[in-house]
């Protein structure tokens, strides 16, 4: 569990993070860009290129963009209105947006994930120097593995009915490990 | 501009001619209850106790309405939310409470 040491108001709030919990964070940032990456017209809209301009033009044309049907991108990028025909007539103009905030919330945050020098240390203070961005960023990252696990208001006695041997029992530990982490960046801001 | 017209223009006039439009968030298993509490303070500017209770409503009766005001500026709350991994969608004020 990441032991939270200084405040961000000094700039200097840190996280001591072993070499397999980094492994693990990682890991989960990195799919979850690749996830959000897919489908992702966002560069189109802002591009100085003349040609990706009217791409974009055309784009703005096209048919309204319906849910996404992964069910962790449908958890992350939801419908904004219950009526179908507006949720992905919204969608067509406000998700390649969404999906590029996202992004760069993760991408920060896995800039900053950074392997300490010396590998014989147990743990590495990384600094966080927008605990904002590090605390939405795991959200996503939250959010994504309970899609994945299916969580629900008994999870947490269903993860302590696991046997030890079963592969969810590590997920949901770090499920709930991520929980830590956010309410102690709360706590920080 | 004189002080009695500025207090004016503070004044969401939108709240009570056009207020056909509502954002709600609904209740989810995953976010923390301190999470959607800091959410609301910093989205909407809330005091610690209203972000309090309206996260409690939210939990308590599966969903609040946050904001009210224009289509256009529901679509914005709406979309803030989204980049915050809330649950929220918007509608008009009247349909289905």
């Amino acid at each position: 569990m990441g032991e939270f040491k200084g405040t961000p108001a000094t700039g200097d709030l840190t996280v001591a993070l072993s070499n397999d919990e980094l492994h693990i964070l990682i890991n989960l940032v990195e799919q979850l860009l690749e996830l959000l990456g897919e489908r992702n017209f966002a560069h189109h809209y802002q591009s100085d290129d003349p040609f990706a301009q009217l791409m974009a033009a055309q784009l703005m044309n096209m048919e309204p963009l319906s849910a996404p049907e992964d069910p962790v991108l449908n958890r992350l990028l939801p419908n904004a209105y219950a009526d179908p025909e507006a949720a992905d007539e919204f969608r067509k103009y406000t998700e390649p947006r969404l999906r590029q905030i996202k992004q760069q919330h993760l991408m920060y945050l896995r800039e900053q994930l950074i392997f300490p020098v010396d590998h014989e240390l147990p743990k590495a203070d990384i600094a966080i120097t927008d605990a904002q961005q590090w605390l939405i960023a795991i959200n996503d990252v939250r959010l994504a593995l309970a899609v994945r696990l299916n969580v629900n208001p008994e999870s947490f006695e269903r993860y302590e009915n696991l046997p030890d041997t079963d592969p969810q029992k590590s997920l949901f530990a770090v499920y709930f490990w991520l929980g830590g982490i956010q309410e102690k960046l709360i706590e920080h801001l | 501009m004189s002080t009695e017209l500025e207090e004016l223009e503070e004044l969401d006039l939108s709240k009570f001619f056009d207020r056909p439009w509502v954002t709600i968030v609904w209740d989810d298993p995953v976010n923390l209850q301190s999470y959607v509490t800091y959410v609301f303070i910093k989205l909407f500017g809330f005091s610690n106790e209203k972000a309090h209770e309206l996260m409690m409503k939210v939990h308590t009766e599966g969903k609040a309405v946050v904001s009210a005001g224009s289509r256009e500026a529901m679509e914005n709350d709406v979309s803030r939310l989204h980049e915050h991994g809330l649950w929220a969608t918007l509608q008009r004020e009247d349909a289905n409470g």
